[in-house]
């Protein structure tokens, strides 16, 4: 329980007006800082939705599929440039964007992540190293604004930060995929 | 026949032992050039002090930045770095059992670099082309000669670093499934945080040498500052946790207690790493081309290294309360004269402890924007790192002279010995009280930093401020006798001492310690996420650097 007040505790800390604020004034801030700490904050509340109704998730979640591909779905919505930016103009997207990412991504994440086997995890980060290769190149070479509410400059930001995701991610498999575990462990 | 069995015997004793013979001169070698450093260091920051204070005039062929920037690359480079790596080495030697043949060899190559290189970054400093101090930041340019001594410098370290790795993997091969030795550890920390936080520096000098040269005509100044601090930064940092090594693995062994949780000092290590390198920005904090939103944002990741230094206060109050209660001291506070204050292997580390309340205390001071303005750039700042590297470093490695240079020589401490670290390490705190101290009150009085004697046309305020500095001057004159008395005490124990053998302290884990999970071991993800928040850091002014950049900076020699 401790875990979902925490996560609850994080969550009404970003609601808070003046932290909503400062995380959105900033393009990157506002895609790989903001949207990823509400993933957390679901993900630490999850536990609370798993005590409670543990045979919902065993139905509808037994393999973690279902969950995942949820959570890809929100987390892939939100990369949208256009959904950033009706999240910043109309306050409904805004509820929406926070309950998604909070209810929708990462609660069924945290559901998920256990279920899955080691190949459907590998996929979900070879999705993202490609979604944020993708969007680091798009961002750095499309030459107008994607978005209404940032500059250009902030556009080039954030095509570098999610190359230098992207690139994270990468590393990570590459580490797990020519390391021997089992040559340590 | 005969042969080969005695020196397997002896190599068995020795492994045992955990003390090689070639593993102890490797230790010992760096030990020798930290401690040279320290004596060269230490007159230089004497002579520094006095013509601050305007009590000595330096002769017309010694520059005060000149001084100031020999004092600093000495000190801050050269003692803190062959320090923490003859340190370390000897305990990867005596925790895993002796290094790798060619471990040996990576630690000699990376010697004779980082020798070479020193030798590159003197002479200029000698021949007064490289008054640039030892943060060097453009667009003040030395000759690329000790630049290049730089890049050597790192590559020494890179190449200790590695070896470090090599002989930590083999052991893990070796020891399937357990954990890493505590020491080890902090060792993989401190080498994981060498590598990384000097791979930004080094793209900073590679920037720089061609300008340098004169090869390029200007440079990038806010990027070659950003990139030096995400380094300079995280030296500190390296220094501070090669310190709290000792705190949580030795002390507890020398005052006769058993360490804290395991689990705790681990994931103190993993998060000091993973947290450490984008905390550089504070040192950025009044720098323009950051906007006010990113500067608020990285008061955050600054902040929160001050965590598991709370975790750390907590732990280690813990196990002197503990112990000391153990060897039956009563009441609220009975338990602190239970403690063995006349030994030095105690008492210099815990003066370090303590004087880390008041540098820690600092540092969040100038994390926050509105005071960093007041003290930006002024003494205080130098008060402050004399309070957290002059003295928690420099105060634990003192301490932990007394027991590895005996041990990597095999020679005893003597009780005289003893009570001239005891009088030495009361020197040196007194002298720091002095200095530091004033350092810190004259900066708030707004007396600058990096500045040679000046009256400024006898304006009053700043004639205010000599009585300060001849405060400071007094506190160098007593540091000056504390870096004698240590140096002798240092090459005494190294060649003078009784024969004999030492321990290598390490203390226990406590008995009913709940079990270590393995997953502290997973160096490899700690690194990536290390990665993830240097890049998120980082990403920001990196680009805001680079896309909108000004025309850049010639070369220039203020000296």
């Amino acid at each position: 329980m401790k875990q979902s007040l925490i996560g609850l505790l994080l969550f009404i800390v970003l609601s808070l007006p003046p932290v909503v604020t400062l995380l959105e004034s900033i393009m990157i801030i506002h895609m790989h800082m903001q949207m990823p700490l509400l993933v957390i904050a679901g993900a630490l509340f999850g536990r609370y939705f798993q005590i409670h109704f543990p045979h919902f998730w065993e139905k509808w979640n037994g393999n973690g599929i279902p969950g995942i591909t949820l959570f890809v779905i929100i987390a892939v919505y939100w990369s949208i440039p256009r959904t950033m930016d009706d999240a910043l103009t109309y306050p409904s997207v805004e509820v929406f964007k926070f309950m998604s990412l909070f209810l929708l991504a990462g609660v069924p994440l945290y559901d998920s992540w256990k279920r899955l086997n080691v190949t459907l995890k590998n996929s979900v980060f070879i999705l993202f190293t490609i979604l944020f290769l993708s969007m680091g190149w798009l961002y750095l070479n499309v030459t107008q604004q994607l978005c209404n509410n940032y500059l250009l400059i902030d556009q080039i930001t954030l095509g570098w930060g999610s190359a230098a995701m992207g690139v994270c991610i990468a590393i990570y498999l590459l580490y797990t995929t020519f390391t021997d575990p089992s040559q340590y462990e | 026949m005969e042969t080969a069995l005695k020196e397997s015997y002896i190599q068995k004793v020795n492994r045992y032992m955990g003390l090689q013979r070639e593993d102890a001169r490797i230790s010992k070698s760096y030990l020798f050039v930290a401690f040279v450093a320290l004596l060269l260091g230490g007159i230089l920051g004497l002579l520094q002090g006095l013509n601050r204070a305007g009590m000595l005039e330096l002769p017309y062929w010694l520059n005060y930045y000149q001084v100031l920037t020999a004092h600093g690359v000495l000190l801050v480079l050269v003692l803190t770095a062959f320090f923490t790596i003859g340190y370390f080495y000897a305990g990867l030697s005596h925790t895993l059992g002796g290094l790798l043949p060619k471990v040996r060899k990576m630690a000699w190559i990376g010697f004779s670099l980082k020798i070479v290189g020193f030798v590159f970054a003197v002479i200029p400093i000698l021949l007064n082309q490289a008054s640039v101090l030892y943060t060097f930041y453009p667009p003040m340019a030395a000759s690329p000669y000790f630049y290049i001594g730089l890049v050597l410098i790192v590559l020494g370290v890179w190449m200790c670093a590695f070896g470090a790795f090599i002989n930590v993997a083999h052991w893990r091969k070796n020891n399937r499934g357990q954990n890493l030795p505590i020491f080890s550890f902090f060792a993989t920390g401190v080498f994981v945080l060498l590598f990384f936080g000097s791979i930004p520096v080094a793209i900073e000098v590679f920037m720089i040498i061609p300008w340098a040269f004169g090869w390029v005509e200007t440079i990038n100044v806010m990027l070659s500052r950003t990139l030096f601090w995400a380094f300079g930064h995280t030296l500190v940092n390296i220094w501070y946790l090669t310190a709290v090594s000792a705190w949580y693995v030795i002390v507890p062994k020398v005052i006769g207690g058993r360490r804290f949780s395991d689990t705790l000092t681990r994931i103190v290590v993993i998060l000091l790493v993973v947290m450490n390198i984008p905390g550089g920005f504070h040192h950025q904090i009044v720098d323009p081309g950051i906007s006010q939103e990113v500067k608020f944002l990285h008061v955050f990741m600054s902040l929160s290294i001050a965590f598991p230094s709370l975790m750390t206060a907590y732990a280690m109050f813990s196990v002197f309360e503990r112990t000391g209660r153990k060897q039956g001291g009563k009441g609220l506070l009975g338990w602190y004269k239970k403690l063995p204050w006349g030994d030095v292997r105690f008492l210099a580390p815990m003066i370090a402890m303590i004087a880390f309340i008041v540098g820690g205390a600092g540092g969040i001071v100038q994390s926050t924007n509105q005071l960093n303005q007041v003290v930006h750039n002024t003494m205080w700042i130098v008060g402050h790192f004399h309070i957290t590297v002059g003295t928690s470093v420099i105060l634990t490695f003192f301490g932990i002279t007394y027991w590895l240079v005996p041990y990597i020589s095999n020679r005893t401490l003597t009780p005289k010995i003893n009570r001239l670290g005891v009088i030495q390490t009361f020197i040196w705190t007194v002298g720091m009280l002095f200095m530091a101290g004033s350092m810190h009150y004259v900066g708030l009085l707004g007396a600058p930093r990096r500045t040679s004697y000046t009256t400024y046309g006898e304006s009053a305020t700043a004639m205010g401020w000599d009585p300060f500095m001849i405060l400071i001057a007094i506190g160098g004159v007593l540091l000056i006798v504390g870096v004698l008395l240590q140096v002798y005490a240092v090459f005494h124990l190294m060649f003078r001492a009784p024969k004999g053998k030492t321990e290598f302290p390490i203390a226990e884990r406590e008995e009913h310690d709940t079990y270590t999970p393995y997953w502290t071991e997973r160096w490899g993800n700690w690194i990536v996420i290390m990665l993830l928040l240097i890049a998120m850091g980082y990403v920001i002014p990196i680009v805001d650097f680079t896309i909108n950049a000004p025309p850049g900076s010639p070369p220039i020699k203020t000296w």
